[in-house]
């Protein structure tokens, strides 16, 4: 019994060096962490800029729009990678979800119903997931892995033939314009980011977050509430990834589970390559506004190149590897 | 013949030179004790024998030949076995499967009846040939745990024995066992490196002693022609006493913390205890004595802690860190790599870490302001401002100390801090800087709580030292009457402290 | 009787027993049958392997999110391969399988990184290519006579299929019971340092494990696609939900050291006879995947580090 009240002391002499020996292996490959990193940029900017149509008007707005969808999730992980807890499976699910939600909605009680039942209902689910994590320090993997089957499971109950449709004569078509020549996604996007980012720099919160993310055990010894940043950096990354579920469902005026397949892995490739790294405690809104242009240019040029949407998940897999061989290596717990 | 041969050992991690060029030899038959401060480099010695660390340079000879130590199985098959500070068992597993955990002579179907024998032998020789060889190690106590590492150790007939603290976590009855079957050994011509901060049992039971200090070796003597005093004396590097400041009379303003009827299950049992300010209290007691616990319960830190206790005449509910911090009792761990500093972040931000919303404006952090009281911070603990912007995981485990003391530094009123082993791994002038920084906090009225294995460090530092053996006070003493020989004895041998 | 009651091990026995009661209390007629059993069998051989292997890997306390990666590329990998002789694309399938999870493993011991990173972009790349070679539709496979005979039943209720994931079980319990591997892997289990230091060799197990996972999940992936006579990208819920709670219902536990190859096997049959059931009593697709997702929710909340302290928090506040 008393072993488990104590916690092991650890060796000391372990203790200490076993930093500085992560320490001494990180030095290193940093270094060429850097030079792998320029040259894959200036490789995919190559060959971005000699893909015939690229700079073509069309390409742009689509690449805009691509990041903007991808953008929103990647910032919502982006909150959660911080917090600790790698990732969640169940992101691309919630942009499914609140699409339905959204239009369920705003058929029943007009548009701006829906666009808060849309944000309540991803800040509700996500939250819900965050206090198993939080409160109980539930596994983030298992639970985020459970959340998406019942997304699935329930959407499916609700919608037998999978597309739930806008009532007619309904139109979002002010919401598909131009600001100033910038598709509004791209627009909305940049808004989130701000958020997103005054969140993380400028509050106590986003502090909190850091610290949670960097040592769980250093942040409770020290009084911080974990479990209202882990919960709180759900809840957010919630409604962060609700505008990309609206705004497809917008986009396309209906709504479908498959809106939001895969968007998840998106959003993880583009948090790593922007640099935040996998382990928690360190990241930015900026670094994942970077990763995510990275993962539109590729997807726009893989649809230039006449390759399917099929080498996504690919390419996706091969980025995270790449990255996470990379990074900092000892960042196993 | 040497049965060991140590030449020319380095290990340095990162930029802290763990162990310098050290060499030693040992013959069969011989008990050798290892003597050092914490961070003198007596466990990195361990490991590098181990095959644990891989040294950046020097050899090992095992019967005069070299070899390159990879891993501990290589080892092991070399005939050296290591029962360390922290116990290697799993426990989950049974006696007999923890006793051959990791043995090279265990066949692929391990279930064999000649392993069996030998594990009971092997206990047999502790004196414990009547246990449950299929019952579970996490059922037995933490004595009985060590004496299964040993019979480890004996069922595998290691010839160089390691023992890194091999005692700290025994009873008495326990360590008469382990010492009489070294002696046992030792005549049947194994060879024990023997690790203990416990002087007396080096001199009861060692041969000769290697000094390590910083890294380096200081000295090899035989043991018959060292006094104890000469051997602190090597093992300090400096006369004794010169490191810590003297007790200037704080101001006296009363008791900061009172606790009564303190109980945790299975570790503190009915502790009481007053905290007054401007004074340093130190908890003195062995590993497993409870005392460390005493200390998180008092952070908040543990569930199911209960007791009476009061802050400032206001009585303070236990078992939430938030609540206690609220009260001003913040709590710096031993295990400060886990438990203290927050690596990627900068050393700015953990010194700011438990103090942020106390500086926002209409919600949004003032950051030219917290800057402003960092480097405030930073200079108070004695840390150049311009590593403020580093990673708090980059700078050394002195300065990584201090940004911790930072944190307690300018609360809005002084408070109680609660410190387990705070200058463990710590070299001797960031310890030095530390003492400092405590008494400075004494001098403001903060009331400081701390636990500590190093005797000396308790005797040089406290006003009022409380020992405990198993989760019970022994005694409680004033800084007149603070005696290293009576700390010692009540924290091993409590009956003859009562008697 | 009390101490098989207090055996850890025996919880997934009573959890199968509860899913038995209640689905024939629901419907017996429909419930209890020899199709019932003969398709819980069916479902039992296409998670049963990836609930052994990825359950193993969380014995040792690391996650293999790739298996369902696997699974989808083993089949087609199979399926391409095994045009003409079943057995090469098979070879083919499972050798993939083994190289693809002991280049993880390697990765996770060599670099130090997490298992859930390395196994996330494993997933990614190994789906990426399933997807990629059947562009995500069905991929057909002519050899039909292979197919059959997968599913032929075999004894009543077995088929060939069922009978490899419960020889694979079979194996795998007599390894970990009976040879000293078992014991290594709980020890790295409860206590990764402490194996070490003890002699353990930690790296080559950890490696092996993840070798043996995937060689698990493409041998059930190959399966299955020879069975059904086509190759397709599965979803990640479709395999890993019921397999990960499979696993914790048979007594592994997310903080390593517990569990037993038998104690998966009943955890994953009693998924499986609960998804036979709902289908016999003509349940709605979708209330399968609500209960799995509905149980994995619940283990996880179970198993999670901090439940027994908040709900000591919750009862001392009440008081």
């Amino acid at each position: 019994m008393s072993q488990s009240a104590e916690p092991p002391l650890t060796d000391r002499t372990l203790a200490v060096p076993a930093q500085g020996q992560m320490a001494a292996r990180a030095g290193e490959p940093r270094n060429y962490v850097g030079i792998v990193r320029a040259a894959v940029l200036v490789i995919l900017a190559a060959v971005a800029l000699t893909t015939p149509g690229f700079l073509s008007q069309p390409s742009i707005l689509s690449l805009l729009t691509t990041v903007s969808f991808i953008g929103c999730v990647a910032v919502g992980m982006t909150l959660i990678t911080i917090s600790g807890n790698i990732m969640s499976f169940a992101l691309g699910a919630l942009v499914g979800a609140t699409a339905m939600v959204f239009v369920l909605a705003a058929n029943w009680g007009g548009f701006a119903f829906g666009l808060v039942a849309g944000l309540a209902f991803a800040a509700a689910t996500n939250a819900l997931q965050g206090f198993l994590i939080g409160w109980l320090r539930a596994n983030p993997i298992i639970v985020s892995i459970a959340a998406l089957a019942l997304i699935y499971g329930v959407a499916e109950a609700f919608a037998a033939h999978g597309t739930i449709y806008a009532a007619a004569g309904t139109s979002y078509a002010g919401f598909k314009g131009k600001v100033a020549g910038i598709p509004v996604e791209f627009v909305v996007f940049l808004c989130v980011a701000a958020v997103a980012q005054f969140l993380l720099s400028l509050t106590t919160f986003g502090r909190n977050l850091f610290l949670v993310g960097s040592s769980f055990r250093a942040a409770e010894a020290i009084g911080v509430r974990t479990w209202r940043a882990i919960t709180g950096a759900y809840l957010w990354a919630g409604l962060f990834t609700a505008p990309a579920g609206i705004m497809l469902a917008i986009r396309y005026d209906a709504a479908s589970m498959n809106y939001g397949l895969g968007y998840e892995y998106d959003a993880i490739a583009a948090v790593l390559v922007g640099g935040t790294v996998i382990k928690g405690g360190e990241g930015s809104v900026l670094r994942t506004l970077a990763g995510a242009i990275v993962i539109g240019v590729i997807q726009v040029v893989l649809v230039l190149q006449g390759l399917r949407t099929e080498w996504q998940y690919l390419i996706a897999g091969l980025i995270v590897l790449g990255v996470i061989a990379l990074q900092t290596p000892g960042t196993r717990d | 013949m040497d049965i060991l041969t140590v030449e020319g050992l380095s290990k340095s991690f990162g930029a802290v030179r763990a162990l310098r060029d050290v060499s030693l030899s040992l013959r069969a038959g011989e008990i050798r004790a290892i003597c050092g401060e914490n961070g003198a480099g007596k466990s990195t010695l361990v490991k590098s024998l181990m095959g644990i660390f891989t040294p950046d340079a020097g050899s090992i000879a095992i019967d005069g030949v070299h070899h390159t130590m990879r891993s501990p199985q290589q080892a092991q098959a070399l005939g050296l076995g290591l029962v360390a500070q922290e116990l290697s068992l799993a426990p989950r597993l049974s006696v007999l499967d923890n006793i051959w955990l990791g043995s090279a002579d265990v066949p692929l179907f391990h279930r064999r009846r000649d392993l069996r024998r030998r594990a009971r032998a092997a206990l047999e020789i502790l004196g414990a040939g009547e246990w449950d060889l299929d019952a579970p190690v996490s059922a037995l106590s933490i004595g009985q745990q060590q004496l299964v590492e040993v019979a480890r150790l004996l069922a595998r007939d290691a010839r160089i024995l390691i023992l890194d603290e091999p005692t700290a976590t025994l009873t008495d009855t326990e360590i008469a066992r382990i010492l009489d079957v070294l002696k046992a050994l030792r005549a049947r011509g194994h060879a024990i490196l023997y690790i203990s901060h416990r002087l007396s049992e080096v001199f009861d039971l060692c041969d000769t002693v290697t000094v390590l200090r910083n890294g380096e070796h200081v000295a090899t003597r035989q043991v018959p022609d060292i006094t104890r005093e000469q051997l602190i004396e090597l093992m300090l590097g400096r006369p004794f006493g010169d490191m810590y400041p003297a007790a200037a009379a704080g101001p006296d303003t009363g008791d900061a913390l009172v606790v009564e009827g303190l109980n945790v299950a299975g570790s503190v049992q009915d502790l009481s205890l007053v905290a007054p300010r401007g004074k340093i209290l130190c908890i003195a007691g062995q590993i497993g004595s409870g005392a460390n616990v005493v200390t998180r319960a008092l952070a908040g830190l543990v569930p199911g802690a209960t007791g009476r206790v009061s802050v400032g005449d206001k009585p303070l509910r236990l078992g939430s860190v938030p609540h206690c911090v609220a009260r001003d009792l913040l709590f710096l761990s031993e295990d400060r790599a886990a438990e203290g500093i927050f690596h990627q972040r900068s050393a700015l931000e953990n010194l700011l870490a438990a103090n942020f919303s106390a500086h926002t404006h209409m919600g949004i952090l003032d950051w030219p302001k917290l800057k402003r009281i960092g480097a405030r911070l930073a200079q108070r603990v004695a840390i150049d401002p311009r590593r403020l912007a580093a990673a708090a995981g980059k700078l050394s485990g002195g300065n990584q100390q201090k940004l911790l003391f930072g944190r307690a530094i300018e609360r809005p009123q002084p408070g109680v801090l609660l410190m387990n082993e705070p200058t463990r791994g710590i070299d001797v002038g960031a310890r030095a800087d530390i003492y400092r920084i405590m008494r400075e906090l004494c001098a403001h009225g903060y009331a400081l709580i701390m636990t500590s294995s190093d005797l000396e460090e308790v005797v040089g530092v406290a006003d009022i030292v409380i020992t405990m053996y198993r989760g019970r006070t022994v005694a409680r003493y004033e800084r007149h009457s603070i005696a290293m020989a009576r700390i010692l004895a009540d924290i091993t041998h409590p009956v003859q402290a009562a008697a | 009787m009390k101490r098989l009651r207090d055996d850890p091990h025996m919880r997934p026995l009573f959890i199968l027993a509860a899913c038995v009661v209640g689905l024939a209390l629901v419907d017996a007629r429909d419930f209890l049958t020899v199709a019932t059993a003969a398709s819980s069998l069916e479902t039992f051989a296409t998670i049963g392997l990836v609930a052994l292997g990825l359950g193993l890997t969380m014995m040792i306390r690391e996650f293999d999110l790739s298996v369902v990666g696997m699974y989808s590329m083993a089949g087609c990998i199979a399926v391409v391969m095994g045009g003409t002789y079943a057995w090469l694309g098979l070879a083919c399938a499972l050798a993939a399988g083994l190289a693809a999870g002991l280049a993880q493993g390697w990765l996770i011991v060599r670099l130090r990184l997490g298992s859930v990173g390395v196994t996330l972009g494993g997933l990614l790349v190994f789906a990426g290519i399933a997807y990629v070679v059947t562009e995500n539709r069905a991929l057909p496979y002519e050899n039909m006579e292979v197919a059959l005979g997968l599913s032929a039943p075999v004894g009543g209720i077995f088929s060939v299929r069922s009978i490899v994931a419960i020889a694979i079980f079979a194996a795998a319990a007599l390894v970990i019971g009976l040879t000293r591997y078992g014991r290594d892997i709980i020890a790295i289990g409860s206590d990764r340092r402490a194996a070490m230091t003890a002699g353990v060799n930690v790296d080559a197990l950890v490696i092996g494990i993840f070798g043996f996972s995937g060689f698990c999940a493409a041998l059930s992936g190959a399966l299955l696609s020879y069975s059904l006579a086509s190759a397709s990208p599965a979803g990640l819920s479709d395999v890993i939900v019921p397999a990960a709670a499979a696993a914790i219902l048979g007594g592994v536990s997310l903080a390593g050291g517990t569990g037993r190859p038998l104690g998966i096997a009943m955890g994953v049959l009693s998924l499986a006879v609960l998804r036979a059931g709902f289908n016999a009593v003509g349940a709605p697709p979708y209330v399968n995947e609500v209960a799995m997702g509905t149980i994995l929710l619940l283990v996880a909340v179970l198993d999670s580090t901090y439940l027994a302290r908040r709900v000591q928090g919750l009862v001392r506040r009440v008081h």
